[in-house]
């Protein structure tokens, strides 16, 4: 309790946000993904520990009230058990040097964490070696203090790797999208992409292989919320082929369809995800003419989660006044009208993820149930 | 601490910011339309999908960002402020500051609340105006803004009312109450606003000229939800204290500003295009607005996602709401149906049935029973094979096995019926007071429920179960003398019932039409109808059939109006007054009525003709009482106000044409010749219309005296022309009046309809032209064309003074000159 008043701050913040996502005021799987970083930073800053425990505890509390608040956004307990990664690693570091914190878990992610510049750091990590004792009984404090500045520099991190998740997402982007379709004649010189909805992650994705690549996209209008609209009218300001075709058409095209490119809400655990609705029909489409599907997604949609019962639902009703219109007066007490969000794919029907990083180790198991 | 310290992190908030938004909750409803059920607690902490009211309206403010609410409390205020006071909405971290207001008993009306935030200073800026039993998720701030972006160049610009297109028929558009707005669609300033109610049916709406005159477009708007949510400027309060007869927000604040002349304030609409916005303002809305959140209409809004009362729910296919926290029994063989919520700890037995009802926490359904399209608060016990029909059951209440609670019925908190109970429709069931309850109760607007009590002995209460407490409230409509007026009569609250269709309420309307419209007789009549726009273009067959009513209302209130005149000269005859106090009183009387000046001087006219003895046999007598007569209170036409002596001839000459004295049309006018009251130019203008011909009048016996009349005045003319040709040589058949004696023969013995008929094609009789000219709603820009081409006959009361100095422009001298 000696904590209060200067966590209080910290502690409005959290409500603050919460309530933003309970009232989706703040939607989208990466700009939950930054609030959350955000507000978690400022609990660290502002969090009084003297062991590791106390502040899992602290950073755990405030992550299940958030996700608690919006269990459909999946990105914000990713978010935080990303962090509570960071932590233990951070503090395993600190403690014990650059020992391997478990035993047997060396891993490629691993490899690749450590082979990024993270030069101050290391440094830092050196001299707070050996100072960093848990519950000093003569100065409660040092203990955060000595690890607070390495956490932030941790976080900063994943926020850097937020800001540039189109970025890396897209860097391969040439090597999954080919100019020639090898055999056929040049009328069929480019390939043929298919997407739909308007994702910011397929979208910068399609326009990095614009660079390098000659290639037309259909683009579904995706209804209720016709954002294809406004893909379509992006990709097509960039120079790029765009056709943008109602979503009853998919099927009938697909046949001329080479690969369709997906966007994610969240990938799940079994390898199925959430996206857009119209996603199921595409991928559906795609398999009974064996085309393949990709999906482009950032590292931080992919969560530990999964359950038996994606299947029966789609997960998130929206407002019924994208599709009906309130002033329908007479029709409104007659109808009923649903409106999902997201389709559930399985994973049988999605032939390749494409993310920013490599995937084991972000988060530690135990987090899973936050 | 914690909290100490997290209010003074929330006050710190609240003073960086340049201007708190400020929201004023009006927590009670002023009305009784869901008694039994707010005996014992007010209408906003009444649940709706398991929250209370109050918690929705907080959270469609928390929305909005509103920083600081006061809540005014009137009924149950202490209920109301406990209630706030253990709400999340008072922890840290909410965001908002609640203050409750406890307020008068006195306080009767919105308008006394409005006053009464004015007397205390609550309100420092522009502020959001709501009902404690709203439900919105529509971004207020964004009204906020555009609000105060408009204050910015209109100072006049007071308030701004949200509203949504919902079409006439929406479910959730009320029906008892709602509204036409007159709009400026490019500004969306509302021009005009007129209450709509079920019974007695409004018809017909009047639209002032000048609006149309005013604006080259205007909208008509018969299909928008007033979602109650106002955003108002400071000097809003203050308005409602300067004019203390204003009650309702609506019907007196909006309407009186709207037609006010002097106060020369705009009210703008916001039309919501996305966002959801209602209040639950009667049983039949709380059954609506239940349907909308639970078919996600109010998206955020809903059960599963940000339920205000904090519960959390699991949202599975058909819109099917469980409380999430594992407590929910449900036997493997029960049967929920579609737009369904569960509450936590709620039990449905083998072979149950709930389709589309809210069942609150903690109750029982036992086997076999079936709720539907109920709403069930919390602890509800439902035995075994009962069957619940659209019906709201209150916290406590305990069916037993076996009973029937059909449609609409209202069953209070703690109520226990059966077994095998067999209520009829809509029969309201509270418990009786104890004692405790009676002394705790000071509010004192509780005689109704006394009167309850005292009844149940004449009432048959066998069909409620050998175990019932319940004390039934009355069936039938009140007594004629209690019918209250207004919105809350007992044919409109049947509008507002839950699951009253009122089918049979439009059926009476037509049945009576007459006593039906007292409210719109006040402030119409004749000539005033015919300027009303129907606004049957844009609604539908419910008001298509609008145009006789009126008119029968308004010849009603013209003949009351005229007896008044009648009896308010007789007695002025009787008791000599003086011509000014007769015509004081006149004036008076006719501000009272509110009726156009023609119809005054119609009164005066025949009041005076009638005055007249009729003196058998004795011509010289018989025009030495009419000399008298007139000379005595001749004068009193014109003193009325509106010198018009054109018109008065025109009174004059229909009047005589329906009276036995319409032998003495010629020595009367004469007479007014003679005192100067009409001059031989009047006399002329009268005979040169071609209205006084009467061609277009049908035939009979009326018409031929008209006629007669006119004939009559064709004489009078000829001896002025020969008069003028005459003078110089001076001579003189009569040299007082001319005409009285040629005119009595001409009225005995000339006839001459031939020639009339042939002349008089061109237009009819003032009466009959008028019903032509009532203009369809619709296409606004022809209808104000339509309206100025009708110069005469139809004229909105307000314009009627204006008229009077136009047409009596050239007359104006001879005004000034009797006075």
């Amino acid at each position: 309790m000696v904590s209060e008043p200067r966590s209080a701050a910290a502690n409005r913040s959290v409500e603050v946000l919460a309530s933003k996502l309970r009232r989706r005021q703040i939607v989208g799987s990466r700009a939950t993904a930054l609030e959350t970083l955000l507000v978690l930073r400022q609990v660290i800053a502002k969090a009084r520990f003297s062991n590791l425990e106390q502040l899992v505890a602290i950073i755990r509390d405030v992550g299940r009230r958030l996700v608690d608040a919006q269990p459909k956004e999946h990105s914000v307990g990713n978010t935080v058990r990303k962090v509570l990664h960071h932590i233990r690693e951070e503090f395993h570091a600190a403690t014990r040097g650059v020992e391997v914190p478990k035993p047997a878990s060396f891993s490629i992610s691993k490899f690749v964490l450590q082979g990024q510049p993270r030069k101050q750091v290391a440094v830092q990590k050196s001299e707070a070696k050996g100072t960093l004792r848990e519950n000093d009984p003569d100065d409660p404090d040092s203990f955060a203090r000595g690890l607070k500045p390495v956490l932030m520099e941790a976080i900063q991190d994943v926020l850097d790797e937020l800001e540039t998740v189109y970025d890396n997402v897209s860097k391969n982007a040439k090597d999954h999208i080919h100019s020639d379709n090898l055999g056929y004649s040049h009328d069929y010189a480019s390939e043929i992409i298919l997407t739909l909805g308007m994702s910011k992650t397929v979208e910068q994705f399609l326009k990095a292989a614009a660079h390098v690549r000659n290639y037309s996209v259909i683009v579904a209008e995706t209804a209720p919320s016709y954002n294809g609209r406004e893909m379509a009218k992006s990709l097509s300001s960039s120079g790029i082929s765009t056709f943008l075709v109602p979503d009853s058409s998919i099927f009938a095209l697909m046949s001329r369809v080479n690969k369709v490119i997906l966007g994610a809400h969240v990938i799940l655990a079994n390898g199925g995800m959430f996206a857009v609705s119209g996603s199921l029909m595409a991928a559906t489409a795609a398999r009974a003419h064996s085309t393949p599907v990709v999906v482009c997604a950032g590292q931080f949609k992919l969560t530990p989660l999964w359950n038996l019962y994606h299947e029966y639902g789609a997960l998130d009703f929206g407002n019924p006044s994208d599709v009906l219109g309130f002033e329908n007066g007479d029709l409104v007490d007659k109808v009923d009208v649903v409106n999902p969000y997201y389709d559930y794919v399985q994973p049988e029907l999605i032939d390749a993820y494409i993310t920013n990083e490599l995937l084991k180790e972000t988060y530690d198991d135990e987090d899973n149930e936050l | 601490m914690a909290a100490k310290s997290a209010n003074s992190g929330k006050e710190k908030l609240i003073d960086e910011e340049e201007e708190v938004l400020q929201a004023v909750i009006l927590a009670d409803s002023f009305n009784k339309r869901f008694r039994p059920l707010t005996t014992r607690k007010p209408r906003c902490l009444l649940p709706i999908c398991n929250a209370p009211l109050l918690d929705w309206t907080f959270e469609s403010l928390a929305l909005a960002g509103v920083q600081e609410v006061f809540v005014i409390c009137r009924s149950h205020a202490e209920l109301v402020k406990n209630a706030i006071k253990e709400s999340k909405w008072s922890k840290p971290g909410s965001g908002m500051k609640i203050v409750p207001i406890m307020t008068a008993k006195e306080t009767f009306s919105p308008g006394d609340a409005m006053r009464d935030i004015y007397t205390r200073g609550l309100v420092t800026s522009d502020f959001v105006l709501v009902m404690g039993d709203l439900v919105s998720n529509i971004r207020i701030d964004e009204v906020v803004r555009v609000h105060k972006e408009r204050r910015r160049t209109n100072k006049d610009a007071i308030m701004t009312m949200v509203v949504k297109e919902s079409g006439v028929d929406h479910r959730t558009r009320a029906k008892g109450e709602s509204s036409v707005f007159v709009l400026d669609p490019k500004t969306s300033e509302c021009l005009h606003y007129e209450h709509i109610q079920g019974y007695p049916a409004t018809k017909s709406i009047s639209v002032p000229r000048e609006i149309l005159t005013d604006h080259p477009e205007v909208d008509i708007r018969n299909d928008l939800l007033d979602c109650s949510i106002d955003v108002c400027s400071v000097e809003v309060p203050s308005l409602f204290q300067d004019n203390f007869d204003y009650l309702d927000i609506r019907r007196d604040f909006v309407h009186g500003i709207l037609t006010s002349d002097i106060l020369m304030k705009n009210i703008y609409c916001y039309v919501a295009e996305e966002g959801y916005a209602a209040r639950v303002q009667d049983t039949r809305s709380y059954e609506s607005i239940s349907k909308d959140i639970l078919s996600r209409w109010t998206f955020p809004l809903v059960p599963d996602d940000n339920h205000p009362g904090g519960h959390i729910y699991e949202h599975t296919h058909g819109n099917r709401y469980i409380a999430k926290d594992n407590t929910v029994v449900l036997a493997r063989t029960c049967n929920i149906g579609t737009n369904t919520l569960i509450g936590s700890s709620t039990t449905v037995s083998d072979n149950a049935s709930v389709i589309a009802s809210v069942v609150g926490e903690k109750c029982t359904i036992g086997a076999g029973s079936i709720i539907r399209n109920s709403y069930l608060f919390e602890n509800v016990a439902i035995g075994a094979n009962c069957h619940v029909e659209q019906s709201i059951i209150g916290a406590g209440v305990q069916i037993k096995e076996g009973s029937r609670i059909p449609k609409g019925c209202l069953i209070a908190d703690g109520v226990i019926i059966g077994p095998n109970a067999t209520l009829e429709p809509f029969e309201r069931l509270s418990v009786k007071r104890n004692k405790a309850d009676i002394e705790a109760d000071e509010d004192g607007d509780d005689s109704d429920v006394e009167e309850v009590e005292a009844s149940q002995d004449s009432i048959d209460r066998s069909a409620l179960g050998k175990d019932s407490n319940a004390i039934v409230w009355p069936r039938a409509p009140p007594d004629e003398e209690d019918e209250v007026e207004g919105p809350e009569n007992y044919e409109n609250q049947r509008f507002m019932r839950l699951g009253d269709t009122a089918s049979d309420v439009v059926l009476d309307v037509s049945d009576d039409g007459s006593s039906s419209d007292d409210e719109e007789s006040s402030s119409s009549d004749d000539d005033d109808f015919h300027d009303r726009e129907s606004v049957s273009g844009l609604s539908d067959a419910s008001m298509g059939m609008s145009m006789d009513m009126p008119a029968i209302s308004g010849l009603m209130a013209d003949a009351e109006f005229r007896t008044e005149v009648t009896q308010s000269l007789e007695r002025a005859f009787a008791e000599g007054h003086s011509v000014e106090n007769a015509s004081v009183e006149l004036k008076t009387l006719r501000m009272a009525s509110n009726v156009p000046l023609r119809r005054v001087k119609e009164a005066v006219v025949a009041a005076i003709v009638e005055k007249i003895v009729i003196v058998d046999g004795d011509a010289a007598g018989q025009r030495k009482e009419i000399s008298t007569v007139i000379s005595r209170w001749g004068d009193l036409i014109n003193r009325i106000g509106g010198v018009d002596p054109v018109e008065t001839v025109s009174i004059l000459q229909a009047h005589s044409a329906v009276s036995t004295r319409m032998s003495l049309f010629g020595q009367i006018l004469a007479a007014l010749y003679q005192e100067d009251i009409v001059e031989e130019d009047h006399i002329r203008a009268w005979h040169a219309l071609p209205e006084s011909k009467g061609a277009d009048r049908k035939e009979g016996p009326e018409t031929d005296n008209f006629q007669k009349a006119w004939m009559i005045g064709s004489h009078m003319i000829q001896q002025f022309d020969a008069q003028a040709s005459e003078s110089e040589e001076s001579e003189s058949e009569d040299d007082t009046a001319p005409p009285p004696s040629k005119a009595s023969a001409a009225s005995s013995k000339q006839k001459q309809p031939v020639e009339s008929s042939e002349e008089g094609t061109e237009s009819g009789d003032d009466t009959a032209s008028d019903s032509t000219e009532g203009v369809d709603g619709g296409e606004s820009e022809s209808a104000s064309e339509d309206v100025s081409a009708s110069e005469n006959s139809s004229r909105p009361v307000s314009a009627s003074t204006s008229e009077d100095e136009t047409t009596g422009s050239e007359s104006e001298d001879d005004g000034v000159i009797v006075r």
